[in-house]
Formats: structure tokens, C-alpha cells, sequence
């Protein structure tokens, strides 16, 4: 499928703090998740995407159109950004309408289309109170509302999920999969990764101003997996447990934390290794008192990425 | 569920728009009047021309207004150039101009700053000068609406009462000099507005400096005059440089001896720099992350 954004050897710097460096990109219609730890330089890389800042070197093209200076691009782009950007005097339809209308919408178009939105996002009812009484969840459906609200073809977010209740989030990743369903390109970044994989399966990985991956997440999770995990597992019987799972082929290494009942363990098959750890507890050959992954996050994803674990 | 809701597209065509920064100006011009001490000082700011249509009035009927005009006070209701450059470049009105700025201008770019506002209109299809024009039109309707406006009735009036269009006979430039400065305070007080207003987050602290900064250099102006009786230190003095200006557009003698041209050139420079550093300043949020 044709890329509709394209960037090439985009690099941006914050004076001497480097936000992004030569990232070469191509997104397709469909959801395309961005992934990566706190301070990757997800948000640069969307800022510079909507035109927000510019590139110190390399370009962004939308539909082979570059975006600097092409105001007519936001017809059919959508974004939302991560901080909160509202008047804090307006209320919540006072703030949809007015971007509405700078959208230029007419003025009874433009308020139809708003009580539709503030319906989809399920704050009609609060439509008429001030911004500033909303709740973050409030905030977030809000942001949403006013991205979707002139139909673009391309939706940027950034960050969507952030402050929202489970119940919430999976309200949002319903209508964000709605909308990408539709064959329109949405772009959403993330640092979580389970939120991420509940919207998509084509991810970008973005680590340090770098693009580490990009892909289907599975096969990047395969790759992930050529790598060792490591498994905390606390028991009174740790050196006795050592034992057995050292003989275990998939198991790398076993030593001890400060704690003589905590055992770490790197294993190259987690699932194996869990089986066989079920096996002993079923068998009553051993009592867990807690298992844990200290690996199990994206920022270890992106040690073993970039050879740091 | 959001889902049952479904998406209902709207099918209507884009019409894009010739000004697309007037919903910009709209919304600032609803908010001003809405600022409860905005609405008494921009009602005051129309004395003078209350009382210049008074003295027009006067001036076509000078025999029942014998008892005013003793004392020299007749040159007063003269209408001719001067008269309207004493109303465009009064201290007063000046002066009520810059009140205006304060309560409807301090915060044309600074909330935008504090509310991260900008991310908003630039993910719009507006442009950085869609953008400028929106905030600065809101200052040229006050500046307008009590310059020009005023101004260009009192010709009317002065042809109503005179039963005849001697004015404009005598000074057929008159309404262009009118225009001409209006517009020339209009730009100056869009720049010298907005500039400060970008230089904050906080409306308040460019309220503070849009007064003290005009009323400081008035008083530069008066402290360095007391010491060394320079006429050319009246180029200190914003309110002083307007004046000047003022007496080249309307053709009558400015009140210090010092060419018009100074003045031009130092208020041309300041926008010139204020202008630059707006263009600078409206960026979209640059945050590391």
C-alpha cells in the first residue's frame, strides 16, 4: 500500500539535546503504533509529522506534499496532542465549536457536527460546564473529540490513553480501531506496551531519537525473544529450585538476590520455563510465594534492543 | 457504548475561507466585552469625541457662544487640520488606548501561551499570519473605532451643521490624513500589543508592562528633559513620537522643533524589532520529551 507519510533523515535538535535523529519512515493507511520509553522523542517525531516544529534537517511528506508551510494539510489531518491545550474558561462545546470554526465549518454545520462529537465521546451531558471541571479522562475523550471532529483522513495522537480508567481506555481503543477500520491512517503513540498491542500490530519502536524497529510487533517480539528473560521467583526452597532449573536447557543462568529466598533466572524460553515451573507447584515438590519480571517492560525491551542487557 | 454510537461522517463540502482569521477576532472581540472593566474604560475612551462634536457644533454657531470663547479659547473651534490632529494625537486619547490595550490585548497571545493554545491553531488550517492577523485585528477595531471613525464623522457632521463642504474644499486631504494616521496608530499599537503580549504567560504581568512601558518612557522622556533641555530627547517618549507624527500628517507645527521623520524612524524601528521577535516567538510548543 502507498505511504501516505514519508519522513526522510529527519533529525531535530533541542539546542545541544538531541529529540530525533534521521529517521526514515513510511506510514500506510491502517494503525501504526508508536512505541517507546519516556523521553524517546515520540512527540517530536509527531509535532514534526504535524508541522508543529520544524526539522533541523530532513523532511516530512504527506501525500508527497511536505508539510511546512501547507496550512491546507490540516484539512485532512487530525491531532491530538499529549498536554492539555484548552481555554480553561470555555466549556466543553464552546471549545469544539470555535475549532470547528476554524475549520471552517459554517456556523450551524459546525454546531451539529459538535453535539455529535461531544455524543461520541460521551459528554454531552457535561457539554455545557467549564473545561476546567473535567476530569483527565474528560480531557483526553475532549482532545479526542476535537482530532475526529472535521473527519480527517490522517489522525495523529499522541499519547491518547494517558490518565484514562481501563473502562475508559477501552472506550477509546474502540473508537480509535473504529476509525482506523475504516482505511484512514492513524498514528498513536504510546509508552505502554499492552496498549499499543490492543490497537495494533504494525509498531514502530522509537528509543533515544532513534527508530530501533519497525514492523509487525510479533515478529519483533520473536526477535525479542532470542534474548534472555530474566524471572524473580521468591520461594524458601530457592537453592533446591536452583537445582532443578539449572539442568533445564533453556535456562541461561540461576543466582541469588540479597535475599537467600530470592532466585533470579534467565531463560531464553519463558514459556517452557513457566510450564515447568507449574509442574514442580502442581506436583507439591516446591511452594511460590511470588513470581516476578523484572524485565518485563518496554524500556528492557529496548536494553536488549539497543545491547545494553 | 461509543461503539453503538457509530461515526455519522459529515458529508458537506470545505468552503475554504477568505479570512480565515476571523473567528480568531470574533472570539477576542466576545471576550473583551466580556471583561467587566473593559466595557466602563472603552465606553470612556468616547468623551472626546463627545466633546469634539460638541465644539464642532460651537464652531457654526459662534454668535450664541460668545461667553466661551473669551481668553483666546476661539482658535479651540476651529475646525481645521489641527483640530482633528488634537484629537487623533490628544494625551487623553492616547492615553485611553493604551487602558484599552491593557484590559482587551494583554492577553491576545500570552493565554494562548499559558493555555498551550497554539498547538490548537496551528493543527488548523491557519497559518502563522492567519494567525497574527486574527489577534491584531481585534486591536485595529478599538484603535479604529476611536480614531478614524470618530474622526471621519466629525467631516460629516462639520458638512451637516456648515450646510457646506468648505472643509473639504479647504483641506481635501483631510479625510486621507485622517485614514493615513489612524492607520498608522492602528499598526503601531497591533505591534507594540502584541509584542508584549508574547513576551509573557501571564496576561497580567503584559497588562502591567503594556502601561509601564508607555508611561516610563514618557517619564525618560520629561527626567532627561528637566537636566539637559534637549528637544531631541522627546524620541524617549512614545506618546511624544506620535505626536510628531501626527503634526507631519495633518501639515501643522509639531510642538517641539524637531523633524518628524526622527519620530517615524524610531517608532518604525521598534515595530520593525517588535515584529521580528512576535514572528520568532509564535512557534508551536517546543518541549523536550
Amino acid at each position: 500500500m502507498k505511504p501516505r507519510i514519508v519522513t526522510e533523515h529527519l533529525s531535530r535538535w533541542y539546542g545541544n539535546v538531541l529529540g530525533l535523529s534521521d529517521v526514515n519512515l513510511e506510514i500506510g493507511p491502517g494503525i501504526t503504533g508508536l512505541l517507546g520509553p519516556n523521553g524517546a522523542g515520540k512527540s517530536t517525531l509527531l509535532k514534526l509529522i504535524t508541522g508543529q516544529i520544524k526539522p533541523s534537517v530532513g523532511r516530512v511528506t504527506i501525500d508527497g506534499q511536505p508539510v511546512k508551510g501547507r496550512a491546507d494539510l490540516f484539512y485532512r489531518l487530525g491531532y491530538c496532542p499529549e498536554q492539555d491545550a484548552f481555554f480553561d474558561g470555555f466549556t466543553g462545546w464552546q471549545f469544539l465549536y470555535w475549532l470547528l470554526r476554524l475549520h471552517h465549518f459554517p456556523e450551524e454545520k459546525a454546531a451539529e457536527r459538535t453535539k455529535e462529537m461531544l455524543r461520541l465521546v460521551e459528554l454531552e451531558a457535561d457539554a455545557n460546564r467549564p473545561i476546567r471541571s473535567y476530569s483527565r479522562g474528560m480531557r483526553q475523550r475532549l482532545k479526542l473529540a476535537q482530532a475526529l471532529a472535521h473527519e480527517p483522513e490522517i489522525l495523529i495522537l499522541d499519547e491518547p490513553l494517558n490518565g484514562l480508567d481501563p473502562l475508559g481506555k477501552r472506550k477509546m481503543i474502540r473508537l480509535i480501531r473504529d476509525f482506523g477500520q475504516e482505511g484512514r491512517l492513524v498514528l498513536v503513540s504510546s509508552h505502554i506496551l499492552p496498549e499499543i498491542e490492543a490497537l495494533t500490530r504494525q509498531i514502530i519502536l522509537i528509543h533515544q531519537g532513534k527508530v530501533f524497529a519497525q514492523g509487525d510487533i510479533h515478529e519483533i517480539r520473536d526477535l525479542i525473544e532470542r534474548h534472555p528473560h530474566v524471572v524473580s521467583v521468591r520461594t524458601r526452597d530457592s537453592r533446591q529450585l536452583a537445582a532443578w532449573l539449572i539442568q533445564q536447557p533453556y535456562v541461561v543462568k540461576a543466582y541469588f538476590g540479597e535475599n537467600d529466598d530470592n532466585l533470579f533466572v534467565e531463560t531464553r524460553n519463558r514459556d517452557k520455563f513457566f510450564n515447568f515451573l507449574l509442574e514442580l507447584v502442581a506436583e507439591g515438590r516446591i511452594e511460590i510465594e511470588e513470581i516476578t519480571s523484572p524485565d518485563d517492560n518496554l524500556q528492557a525491551i529496548f536494553d536488549y534492543l539497543i545491547g545494553k542487557a | 457504548m461509543i461503539r453503538e454510537h457509530g461515526y455519522s461522517h459529515w458529508d458537506g463540502q470545505f468552503i475554504e475561507r477568505r479570512l480565515p482569521w476571523w473567528p480568531i477576532t470574533r472570539l477576542n472581540l466576545k471576550l473583551a466585552f466580556r471583561k467587566k472593566h473593559f466595557r466602563p474604560v472603552y465606553a470612556f475612551s468616547f468623551m472626546p469625541a463627545f466633546f469634539f462634536i460638541v465644539a464642532i457644533y460651537i464652531s457654526e454657531r459662534i454668535e450664541d457662544f460668545q461667553f466661551i470663547m473669551r481668553g483666546g479659547r476661539a482658535v479651540l473651534f476651529e475646525i481645521n487640520p489641527n483640530f482633528f490632529k488634537n484629537y487623533l494625537a490628544s494625551d487623553f486619547l492616547l492615553f485611553m488606548l493604551i487602558l484599552i490595550m491593557v484590559f482587551a490585548a494583554a492577553g491576545l497571545i500570552a493565554d494562548d501561551f499559558r493555555f498551550n493554545a497554539l498547538t490548537f491553531y496551528f493543527s488548523r488550517p491557519l497559518r502563522k499570519r492567519d494567525y497574527l492577523l486574527g489577534k491584531a485585528a481585534v486591536i485595529a477595531f478599538f484603535v479604529l473605532s476611536l480614531t478614524a471613525i470618530p474622526a471621519i464623522l466629525f467631516i460629516f457632521i462639520k458638512i451637516l451643521f456648515a450646510g457646506n463642504f468648505s472643509l473639504l474644499k479647504n483641506y481635501p486631504w483631510l479625510p486621507l490624513s485622517i485614514i493615513g494616521y489612524s492607520l498608522f496608530l492602528t499598526f503601531f499599537y497591533c505591534i507594540y500589543a502584541l509584542f508584549l503580549s508574547c513576551l509573557s504567560r501571564h496576561s497580567r504581568y503584559v497588562s502591567v508592562m503594556i502601561f509601564a512601558v508607555y508611561v516610563f518612557s514618557d517619564f525618560l522622556y520629561g527626567f532627561f528633559y528637566n537636566w539637559f533641555r534637549q528637544p531631541f530627547l522627546l524620541l524617549l517618549s512614545l506618546k511624544h513620537n506620535l505626536q510628531q507624527v501626527a503634526a507631519f500628517a495633518f501639515g501643522v507645527k509639531p510642538a517641539q522643533p524637531v523633524p518628524w521623520f526622527w519620530s517615524f524612524l524610531v517608532l518604525g524601528l521598534f515595530c520593525l524589532l517588535a515584529g521580528y521577535l512576535i514572528i520568532r516567538k509564535i512557534r508551536a510548543v517546543e518541549v523536550i520529551r
